[in-house]
């Protein structure tokens, strides 16, 4: 079954933070699984990424990023991470344009911050069914059971509408 | 390129003053709303809708297709009509069947595409959906005016215009997806085609179509024409809860640039110096439309009642002081209304642009976010704490310990995934709260700022949970608009001030709350008809009865 780019951009958001990331490392987590699958790199980095809460690379690289755009004082800044397939997608994911190139053995991030990221065309996503479930499991830990009471007042609206 | 020279505007007021929820939770819709503009559109475009599938049996039950083409592309709109028992039908997001499905298709249909969305569309949530489905939407009937409105037809007489005019639609929305829900198409397949650029205009399309189809729903049941006057006046009801609340939050760029269009709208309008004959007259019109159009909205609930009695009196005091022909003559009409309940004054602010599609209409290409944020990191903690202080007062004042202050927490249900409102003290869940708590975050980001001046990602390093906050303060500079400048888990949270914000962008206007978590609301009344877009396409600002 293929997905919306929205629904896996949000789905993969929903889980960090089901599996203990805070809000806006678990927003840019899910962009970056975004343009990670769309790249059609490897599930098992996010599974990977996600297993590694509460530390790991939903932790580190926007800090890193963070950390480069601190140094881009005239603008443009350069970074090194050790080669890492995740850490291309969350440069991809990125507002400001960000580019990698990878030299003996380490990758170097190049952020420029006069320039916006390119627009990059979103395809639809086929997830696989065991990496699907794991993303659903972990978000549903943030679904808030119903009770009698915040079914009647939660939403605020009566039960019928005949008129 | 072209050069072009932005026209003198007055100070914008300030975000201090636009982003509280009492005023939020007042405002009226514009010429800039997104309906207005996209019928502007279908108008410029001379758009002709056509029929190409009606499949309707004598009660009213089946599908039909609609068609046009906008910007060079075909849209259709496949609507689904079935038997719906009374037990079932609620406007709430729990629903599990409908009066009407639909979905808003990308081209035109073929038969078994047709029947693809006629087996999918009326399970709505429950169904998946193609790349091809571009929105996805349900309505059910105003049971009282449709059943009215069809009897009368089939006795040969037009029906009753005090129905007609007291509810205003003949079914109502409760839920316009989009972007990619369900498996629709991404809104990034649309956003960059003519005529469907700007916020929610697929939905917007739909909505309309869907108005189109509920008159010719009823024109076939009644096997009579209904008056075109009336139909002009029918638009189509909305049923929104707290799903749409967040949404404000979650997209502050979004929030920022469709209050600094609205709010730069005004201040070119205010720097208007000498206003012409036909000006003058066209805002007496106006003001005039607009004291009809409070006497035509009334409501069940005696709160909000009070509200439009009130509203009407400040009407009567505004318009016998505006002076159209004086010099800066809608500063003064803004002046006029300061002293008033803010309710008066955004119903001024909303008059004064009405006329001035040549200053404000272009305006409208600046509400997308086609980029996502770009909030530039600030220089170390002290001057973190530094911006803070200056930009988020409102933020730093409640004292969230307080339980009037946290006295409320958002979530997210597990029945339908969808938001809600909880009471803190009373009820469990919050240990899940939703991360709409940004006033509380600043705080807490604030507090945990030391006296040293570090990097603000070395200061992340040891407490990323103040991410958020982070983010939201660098934005403030280039989004002054970004943030809800309230507590909004605090016990006198109203969070039908955040959808009436958001539905005045839409065009929605007769605001029908039921509590203070939902509202029924009127979409398209006084909108042209299919057969109206050669002609008078722009002149229904707050409609007005006029059979």
């Amino acid at each position: 079954m293929s997905r919306s780019a929205n629904e896996v951009m949000t789905l993969a958001a929903k889980a960090a933070r089901g599996a203990g990331a805070p809000p806006a490392q678990a927003a840019h987590f899910g962009r970056a699984a975004l343009c990670h699958l769309s790249a059609d790199r490897p599930e098992a980095n996010l599974t990977a990424a996600l297993d590694a809460l509460p530390g790991g690379p939903i932790i580190a690289f926007p800090r890193f990023f963070a950390q480069l755009a601190e140094r881009a004082v005239d603008g443009r800044a350069q970074g090194k991470q050790a080669t890492e397939t995740l850490i291309k997608s969350y440069a991809e994911a990125q507002a400001f344009d960000c580019k990698t190139t990878v030299t003996s053995g380490s990758l170097t991030v190049t952020m420029d911050l006069t320039k916006p990221a390119e627009r990059h065309t979103l395809k639809r996503i086929v997830l696989s069914d065991a990496f699907f479930c794991k993303l659903e499991n972990l978000a549903a830990k943030l679904l808030v059971p119903e009770s009698d009471a915040s079914r009647l007042s939660g939403a605020g609206a009566g039960l019928t509408d005949n008129d | 390129m072209k050069d072009y020279i932005s026209p003198p505007q007055t100070e914008l007021r300030s975000p201090d003053e636009v982003m509280r929820l009492t005023r939020m939770g007042s405002m009226f819709p514009t010429r800039l709303s997104f309906l207005r503009t996209l019928m502007r559109r279908l108008s410029a475009e001379r758009v002709k809708v056509t029929r190409p599938v009606w499949q309707m049996d004598a009660d009213g039950f089946g599908h039909a297709v609609y068609s046009l083409t906008l910007g060079g592309h075909t849209y259709s709109l496949v609507a689904i009509s079935t038997d719906l028992p009374p037990e079932l039908r609620t406007d709430r997001v729990i629903a599990t069947a409908w009066d009407s499905a639909y979905v808003l298709y990308d081209g035109v249909p073929n038969a078994a595409e047709i029947a693809r969305i006629v087996a999918s569309a009326p399970k709505q949530e429950a169904a998946r959906y193609t790349e091809k489905d571009l929105v996805l939407s349900r309505a059910n009937k105003s049971v009282r005016l449709f059943a009215h409105v069809t009897e009368s037809l089939r006795a040969g007489r037009q029906p009753d215009t005090d129905m007609i005019r007291d509810i205003g639609y003949l079914m109502r929305t409760t839920a316009v997806y989009g972007n990619g829900k369900f498996g629709i198409a991404d809104r990034q397949v649309i956003d960059t085609r003519p005529g469907l650029e700007g916020p929610f205009a697929a939905e917007m399309l739909t909505v309309w179509l869907i108005r189109h189809f509920t008159h010719e729903l009823a024109e076939h049941v009644g096997g009579a024409p209904l008056d075109p006057a009336l139909k002009r006046y029918l638009g189509i009801g909305n049923s929104t809860g707290l799903g749409m609340a967040p949404f404000l939050v979650n997209h502050p760029v979004l929030l920022n640039n469709w209050m600094l269009v609205r709010e730069t709208a005004l201040a070119r309008v205010r720097a208007v110096e000498h206003l012409d004959a036909d000006q003058q007259a066209n805002l007496s019109r106006l003001a005039t439309r607009a004291a009809q159009h409070l006497q035509e909205w009334n409501v069940p609930d005696p709160q909000h009642q009070a509200r439009i009695v009130a509203l009407r009196a400040d009407w009567e005091t505004l318009c016998a002081g505006f002076d159209w022909s004086r010099p800066f003559a809608l500063e003064h009409a803004m002046a006029l209304a300061q002293p008033l309940a803010p309710d008066a004054q955004e119903l001024v602010a909303s008059l004064i642009i009405e006329p001035f599609g040549d200053l404000v209409d272009g305006l409208a290409d600046c509400m997308g976010d086609p980029f996502g944020a770009f909030a530039k990191p600030i220089a170390g903690t002290q001057a973190l704490k530094t911006w803070i202080e200056r930009d988020f007062d409102w933020a730093l004042t409640p004292d969230y310990d307080a339980q009037d202050q946290c006295g409320q927490f958002w979530y997210v249900s597990e029945a339908k995934a969808e938001p809600r409102l909880g009471l803190r003290f009373s009820e469990s869940g919050a240990e899940l709260e939703s991360p709409l708590d940004i006033g509380r975050r600043i705080k807490a980001l604030h507090h945990a700022l030391g006296k040293a001046d570090v990097a603000v990602s070395e200061c992340l390093a040891q407490h990323p949970e103040h991410a958020l906050a982070v983010e939201r303060v660098e934005m403030a500079e280039r989004y002054p608009y970004a943030e809800i400048r309230d507590n909004l888990i605090a016990t006198s949270c109203l969070p039908i001030d955040m959808l009436r914000c958001k539905l005045s962008f839409f065009g929605a206007a007769k605001f029908d709350p039921k509590s203070d978590r939902w509202t029924r609301i009127t979409l398209c009344q006084g909108a042209p008809l299919a057969t109206d877009l050669q002609t008078n396409a722009d002149d229904w600002w707050l409609p007005v009865f006029a059979a």
